[in-house]
């Protein structure tokens, strides 16, 4: 999953805390993902693998749910407002919950009383059928996946950590003026079919403009420590935040998530003690599935992502080594581990090795599974004998 | 001599001490009984002397040798074999097959001459099988060497973990509550097999065992745990009338 | 010595039926020549990976990164060193294969030994990574051909469909040796139980790492094989679908079954090349299929669960339903026929192949978890026994 962000800067340490954010960034979707492995796991010791591929189906229903709202291919409609944005949430996190739960309902719950290596490979079964039989009849959308006037929320948020150079902002903003008016005078003696030569000089002279306030910019991105966040990541942090915070809320503090608890802690004993451990089962699918899908909405619509069926599988193998990282079964730890591998991953980038950024996911969780199986906030469990 | 030296062996789980400075000391021959409530440490006595946890102090001492931290392969070529509480057969393997895994730390043969299918392997493979046989005719098992142990009833079940764990010729012999789920006839008929086993197949046996019973009737000593805790020792008529004992068992029970 | 003459007489007859076996399909044309040998290499491929995951236990679903890595093991030796090495043909082709399979064997020692600390599902995804770690890595070695790929020069590529065959053979008489030997055992424990398998004795870390030398091993050689048959490689050659692939070889032949996942590496791999010559289906047979396979395979899991007659009643019962469903998807093609936006979507077969791959995975696992052979294996006494001779179950087989 590629941030788009300014990720390829050069190794310079005034661009620590801006990968430090965009790590974080990433982290929390990975986050996202992670909970409803470390969920699932908890309760049924499955690895649901499929659940990559319900973060895809997310993103997918996000994108009809824009075509249905009119913001296909060639949309004339002006940018929309905060309640269409509510309107694609709600309608993957809908949708995938669905799906969530249908796959532990037909899939895995006939597997229950099998080996464990079977639930595992229905799993597997399951993944690979939604990735290819996806494949047959849901397009590619290249980017951006969703139209960005879906999205009211398109500028970038710019802190200042180390002030900068106020002249050179200041040069840079009058650039930015004399680079506008002159690529619309350009335009104008275009559409007005002035004489080539004219046209040619404003040209040059739009050209000239551009690289004037492209110097002045990198100059100014390369003095002072700054930090720019375009506005939907904001939104986007700022929803997982709260959800993650909702799902604390619901695990430890209702009945629910009492009994979530207990299914986690041993199984059969739980359902000795009259809890309805298919209920649970089923809303920790539900809830999983929610979360993940909501990831992939705030992910196709910000970064605007392409999609297509396999879309799922790196963000999925990836959240489901944060979920191994912080400890699998354990919640903070899957949030913990998400923010992790999204700076991991990030650094893995800003130290140049763009090409290796999906074996780093892999490398950690050898090591992680080598030196702490329990990983980092779990316990290594020994086997009773 | 002695055989078996627990020198007070300790194991901590995160804050539960599970055996807490255990000691004793089992001679060559001898028919040695562990007891205890239910969640007294006995299993996990087993698995440290077996090598599945490494005791967090003390030590543990095999024909003088100290073995605690040894992995539990090496302690079984040492010679100590032992049964699960909780049976751990290979269950899609035939009972023979079970009783042959056991006596495979004996092979001579390397991998290659298996792979080949050379004389010496199949010629070892054989007598493995026979050996095998004879073991499963111990513990009267011989008439279902070709079913899968998977299929065997409990007592059955129980009676195998036994034939395999003779099969590597052990020299301590551990049972894990051999007796559990058999009916008054087949603990009859267990008695004398653990006997003959002492016996005829000279090994010393160490059993952990809840039928008071069963465990009176066979050990020459036992010793008590409670809570991780050594409470007594000796022959069965001292333990029979130990007050400490007594209330464990009592406090136990109400 | 009848023993040695016994031996020599069947390699005899392996080779010879081999080297049939070459001169059969050499008259065939390309296509079924290259057919033939991909035969004999997802075989080896399967059986390879039965060793690991069906004989010890340990869930490998990387088994293409081997594949892989004793491909560009043997393309690099080839393009690089081979030239100097004064062998031709046969020889040469063996030597490049070995190199294959001890590249592939070091491979597999990387992998096995922290495997060995974990269990079934995460060793699961610690394959899997392996794989695209594996594969990441040689997109962007340049000596590698990088994402382009790794051309074998001309003069290494060998077209020698009686020696994949051979190393089929090998592979099936490796293992079938292996399980009828005592060694095989010790295998078989620690897929059933580690702790009881240490208990007796097992060194299980020793076995883990045998399984997966010799597994990684057989698959090495396949991809020296190919590299030399096809005289080009590139990472896409391997995705990670064909470890799924082989993987549903393996379970759909039955966990540890050796016949099973011969014959289905033998039969399955043909289902790719047979999809792409079919002609686009359409909508309306898809979803047709679709609903017929979902209803069989409620009928079949319902017989399965509920009706407890005998075995010849319970066979016609399922074969009834296999053929109800066929004719369902029939008669429902026909209706659906009449629904043009069905009738007129078009799919490409090849595209499909994953999707019955997949689809295969779980009808198995809600159905015959065990696989198709379960753990049996072919002998002449299961065979007489299938025709209901009365042959005691304690007859070793010769
Ligand atoms: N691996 C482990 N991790 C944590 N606690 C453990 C572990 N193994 C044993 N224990 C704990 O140690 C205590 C002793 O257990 P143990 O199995 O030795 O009892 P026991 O005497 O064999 O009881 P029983 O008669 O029921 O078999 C128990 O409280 C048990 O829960
Ligand atoms: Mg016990």
């Amino acid at each position: 999953m590629d941030l788009g962000l300014n990720v390829w800067a050069a190794f310079e340490l005034s661009t620590l805390p801006q990968q430090v954010i965009n790590g974080l960034l990433l982290g929390a979707i990975y986050a996202l993902i992670a909970l409803g492995y470390t969920m699932v796991y908890g309760v049924l010791r499955l690895i649901n693998f499929a659940h990559g591929e319900v973060f895809m189906l997310g993103a997918y229903t996000a994108l009809f749910a824009s075509w249905f709202l009119g913001y296909g291919k060639g949309s004339t409609l002006e940018t929309s407002g905060p309640a269409n944005l509510m309107i694609l949430l709600i309608a993957s996190m809908c949708v995938c919950g669905i799906v969530g739960v249908a796959i532990e309902r037909f899939a895995y719950r006939p597997m229950r009383s099998q080996p464990r290596i079977a639930a595992l490979i229905t799993a597997i079964g399951v993944s690979l059928l939604i990735q290819y039989g996806g494949a047959l009849v849901l397009p590619i959308a290249p980017p951006p996946s969703i139209n960005e006037k879906v999205n009211p929320y398109r500028g970038v948020v710019t802190m200042n950590l180390v002030g900068g150079d106020p002249q050179l902002l200041e040069g840079y903003e009058k650039a930015k003026i004399e680079f506008e008016t002159a690529e619309k005078e350009w335009q104008a003696a275009r559409d007005a079919k002035a004489p080539d030569e004219a046209i040619r000089t404003l040209r040059d002279k739009k050209n000239d403009a551009d690289r004037t306030m492209g110097d002045l910019q990198r100059r100014m991105d390369n003095s002072g420590v700054k930090i720019r966040i375009p506005q939907g990541q904001l939104i986007m942090f700022g929803t997982t935040i709260v959800l993650m915070i909702m799902l604390t809320y619901l695990v430890m503090f209702t009945a629910v998530g009492r009994a979530m608890r207990a299914v986690s802690h041993d199984f059969d004993s739980a359902s000795l003690m009259g809890i309805n451990v298919g209920k649970i089962v089923t809303i920790t699918f539900l809830i999983g599935s929610m979360l993940a899908s909501a990831g992939a909405m705030m992910n196709a619509t910000f970064l605007g992502t392409p999609l297509t069926t396999f879309f799922g599988v790196m963000p999925g193998v990836k959240a489901f080594v944060a979920a191994v990282l912080g400890g699998i079964g354990n919640i903070p730890g899957a949030v913990l581990g998400g923010f992790l591998m999204g700076i991991a991953e990030t650094a893995v980038i800003w130290a140049g090795y763009g090409q290796y950024k999906d074996a780093i996911a892999f490398i950690i969780l050898i090591v992680v599974l080598l030196f702490r199986p329990g990983g980092l906030l779990g316990s290594a469990k020994v086997e009773k004998v | 001599m002695s055989l078996l030296h627990l020198d007070k062996a300790t194991i901590k789980f995160g804050g539960l001490i599970a055996v807490n400075e255990v000691s004793f000391e089992i001679k060559t021959g001898q028919l040695f009984g562990l007891i205890g409530p239910n969640g007294a440490g006995k299993t996990t006595c087993f698995n440290l002397i077996t090598g599945v946890y490494k005791p967090t102090s003390g030590s543990i001492k095999f024909e003088g040798r100290e073995i605690s931290g040894t992995p539990p392969n090496k302690i079984a070529h040492l010679g100590i074999a032992r049964t699960f509480q909780n049976i751990r057969l290979f269950g899609a393997l035939s009972v023979l097959e079970n009783v042959v895994v056991g006596g495979f730390l004996r092979h001579r043969t390397g991998l290659g001459s298996a792979i080949a299918y050379l004389p010496p392997a199949i010629k070892e493979t054989e007598e493995l099988k026979q050996d095998a046989m004879r073991l499963l005719e111990v513990v009267d098992l011989a008439h279902v060497a070709n079913v899968r142990s998977r299929d065997l009833s409990y007592g059955m079940q129980r009676r195998l973990e036994i034939a395999r764990a003779m099969a590597t010729q052990p020299k301590l012999l551990l049972l894990d509550e051999p007796a559990a789920g058999m009916n008054p006839q087949e603990k009859m008929d267990l008695t004398g097999t653990v006997r003959r086993i002492r016996d005829e197949h000279d090994k010393t046996v160490l059993l952990i065992e809840h039928d008071m019973r069963f465990v009176m009737e066979l050990c020459e000593n036992i010793v008590v745990l409670d809570h991780g805790e050594e409470i007594a020792q000796g022959p069965p008529s001292e333990i029979r009338n130990d007050p400490k004992v007594i209330e464990a068992y009592l406090g136990e029970a109400v | 010595m009848k023993f040695f003459a016994v031996r020599a007489g069947s390699i005899a007859l392996a080779v010879a039926a081999c080297f049939a076996l070459q001169s059969f399909a050499v008259g065939k044309g390309d296509l079924f020549f290259r057919l033939v040998f991909l035969a004999g290499l997802y075989v080896t491929l399967a059986v390879s990976l039965n060793l690991i995951n069906g004989i010890t236990g340990q869930f490998s679903i990387g088994h293409a990164a081997f594949y892989m890595v004793g491909a560009y093991g043997a393309g690099y030796m080839a393009n690089n060193y081979a030239g100097s090495w004064g062998l031709k043909g046969p020889l040469l082709m063996l030597v490049l294969l070995l190199i294959g399979a001890v590249v592939a064997a070091v491979a597999g020692l990387v992998v096995g030994l922290p495997s060995l600390r974990l269990r079934g599902d995460y060793l699961a995804v610690v394959t899997l990574g392996f794989g695209e770690i594996i594969r990441i890595f040689v997109q962007n070695s340049p000596p590698l051909g990088g994402a382009y790929g790794l051309t074998v020069d001309a003069q290494f590529k060998f077209k020698y469909v009686w020696m994949v065959w051979l190393l089929a053979i090998l592979c099936i008489a490796v293992c079938r040796n292996l399980l009828k030997s005592a060694h095989g055992l010790p295998f078989l424990a620690v897929r059933e139980d580690e702790i009881a398998s240490s208990a007796m004795g097992v060194n299980v870390t020793r076995v883990k790492v045998t399984a997966f030398v010799i597994g990684s091993a057989f698959a090495g050689a396949a991809g020296a094989m190919l590299a030399n048959f096809d005289g080009f490689i590139s990472p896409t050659s391997f995705p990670m679908e064909l470890s799924f692939t082989i993987l549903t070889m393996v379970v759909l032949g039955g966990t540890g079954s050796i016949t099973g996942s011969a014959l289905a590496g033998g039969v399955l791999f043909y289902i790719p090349e047979y999809l792409r010559d079919l002609k686009p289906v359409s909508g309306s047979s898809l979803v047709a299929a679709v609903i017929a396979v979902i209803a069989a395979v409620y009928v079949v899991k319902r017989i399965a669960d509920h009706y407890h007659g005998d075995k010849g009643k319970r066979a016609a019962l399922y074969l009834g339903t296999i053929i109800a469903g066929v004719a369902l998807q029939m008669i429902l093609a026909a209706v659906f026929k009449n629904v043009p936006s069905l009738a007129n979507a078009n799919f490409e077969a090849s595209k499909l192949r994953m999707v019955i791959f997949s689809s295969t995975l779980i009808i198995l696992m809600l159905l015959r978890p065990q696989g198709v052979f379960a753990h049996h294996e072919f002998s002449w006494s299961w065979v007489q026994r299938l025709f209901g001779k009365k042959v005691p179950t304690t007859a070793v087989s010769v």
